[in-house]
């Protein structure tokens, strides 16, 4: 997908989509803004699978793009390939992309390689969270086993800035009940944003009791919450002291 | 000179000249000037909100680090380094991989005072701002000095530096300290040996808490550690 910016408003500028991945353009909240939501009409990832998808961002050009559903990601059979899922943003001179996935749905013995690499220009701002849910508590799901690797990275200015990997084998619910990892939650999320202004947002977002950090002008936190609900409400929150009084996609509120 | 085979249960027996093995002792003493007492690596947060307080969740604590943290993290980069990679690439990536901003500071505080310190050992040509696993390696491929035994001698002094943090902050006892330190010797042997093999595509983990605990210790009002 590409987007441009033409007199104050962002338009799209070539969309190329193939098998399940499918996006979508809702009238936007904000002016200047192009709202997109993806969709994976399959309802969900086996092993296996590839899914693969570009957003190039013109300079000046502002986007938001967010899933309509949470992902889910499916047990993989022992002899199939793992589920594997490429994102790449590159955003050009002034643009402006806000990465806001729902949730990420692991079931037991899901097998997942999945990558965000994102290409900012110097002064291009970028906003991304990426949710993992370890099954969902409320159905009495559990992930006893899996694999997951699941990479962040970013570069500004051709430079590499930050490799986030996380990266989780074997006896997947006994690690994550270990003191150091995750002491029995179930739901991780992390949240990178790069803009002037990133250490101006970091006490208020410390106020929320979430963990942050500020480096090279990103910044970084991390949440964990026992439950994917709880998660939910913590992640808007810190959206909310990131993105000022814009409202959520509306995919996320319904 | 050579000295007797050294056992290593589970990274297999290594063999090293005399001054191979001083060098090793020298670069990794707790005295060596890196600077390493001043950093917790988020154990002063840890130990302040009551996840560690005692033996078995010290213990238990480092092992994550070492198994799904900068441990092992560092082990993948050290021994990359040792093995001559480009090691300006090497240490962008090593940076990249700070989650945190004291993170950040930690590694390349201490690699870049642990050069200025081997300026003795004519160090190879290094960036002005190396991450610390990063020169260790460098310089000990520089002087022949064996991989395996580098990155167990790397994992050994960065968990006494810990626990030595520990000691004074929970408090506990020396014996205490020293027992874990014991206990944690299969727990380096067995990173070190599941390192060998590793690209920098294994870098990773899942220290989720201790990446979180390294972020709120920026907050903490009271401290003695920089990190």
């Amino acid at each position: 997908m590409e987007v441009r910016e033409c007199e104050g408003r962002t338009t799209l500028d070539g969309l190329r989509q193939a098998g399940c991945l499918k996006a979508r353009f809702p009238r936007s909240d904000d002016a200047g803004w192009l709202a997109v939501v993806t969709m994976n009409t399959s309802g969900g990832v086996a092993g296996g699978d590839d899914l693969d998808s570009v957003f190039v961002v013109r300079p000046a050009a502002r986007a938001t793009i967010a899933s309509q559903a949470a992902e889910r990601f499916y047990r993989a059979l022992p002899d199939g390939g793992p589920s594997r899922v490429r994102n790449r943003i590159i955003v050009a001179a002034g643009g402006v992309v806000e990465w806001l996935p729902q949730e990420a749905i692991l079931f037991d013995s899901c097998n997942i390689r999945r990558s965000l690499q994102v290409e900012l220009a110097e002064d291009a701002w970028f906003l991304g969270v990426e949710s993992l849910v370890f099954g969902r508590a409320a159905m009495g799901e559990v992930v006893n086993r899996g694999s997951l690797s699941d990479v962040i990275e970013l570069r500004r200015g051709g430079r590499l800035l930050l490799h986030d990997a996380v990266r989780l084998d074997g006896e997947v619910a006994a690690t994550l009940r270990r003191r150091a990892v995750a002491d029995g939650a179930g739901a991780l999320a992390t949240i990178i944003y790069v803009a002037p202004d990133s250490e101006e947002r970091l006490e208020p977002l410390r106020r929320l009791g979430i963990g942050a950090s500020v480096r090279d002008g990103m910044l970084i936190a991390r949440m964990l919450r026992v439950t994917g609900a709880a998660l939910r409400t913590t992640v808007v929150d810190a959206l909310q002291v990131l993105r000022g009084r814009r409202r959520l996609p509306r995919v996320w509120l319904c | 000179m050579i000295l007797k085979p050294v056992p290593m249960p589970v990274g297999g027996i290594i063999t090293m000249t005399m001054r191979e093995l001083m060098r090793l002792l020298a670069w990794l003493s707790p005295s060596f000037p890196t600077g390493a007492y001043a950093y917790s690596h988020g154990l002063e947060w840890a130990v302040e909100c009551g996840d560690i307080l005692d033996e078995a969740t010290l213990g238990g604590w480092l092992t994550d680090v070492l198994m799904h943290g900068s441990g092992r993290n560092d082990a993948i980069l050290l021994r990359h380094a040792h093995r001559r990679a480009d090691l300006v690439q090497l240490n962008d990536f090593a940076i990249a991989i700070s989650a945190s901003r004291e993170r950040w500071a930690e590694t390349l505080d201490q690699g870049t005072a642990f050069i200025v310190a081997a300026a003795a050992w004519s160090p190879p040509e290094l960036p002005d701002r190396v991450a610390h696993p990063v020169a260790v390696g460098a310089l000990a491929a520089q002087h022949g000095i064996d991989e395996d035994a580098t990155t167990a001698a790397y994992l050994q002094a960065f968990v006494t530096n810990l626990i030595s943090a520990a000691v004074r902050l929970v408090p506990l006892g020396q014996s205490t300290g020293l027992r874990v330190l014991a206990a944690l010797e299969q727990v380096i042997l067995a990173v070190a040996k599941e390192t060998r093999t590793a690209t920098l595509d294994d870098i990773g983990g899942c220290a989720f808490r201790a990446d979180i605990a390294a972020m709120h210790h920026e907050t903490q009002y009271t401290r003695l550690f920089r990190s």
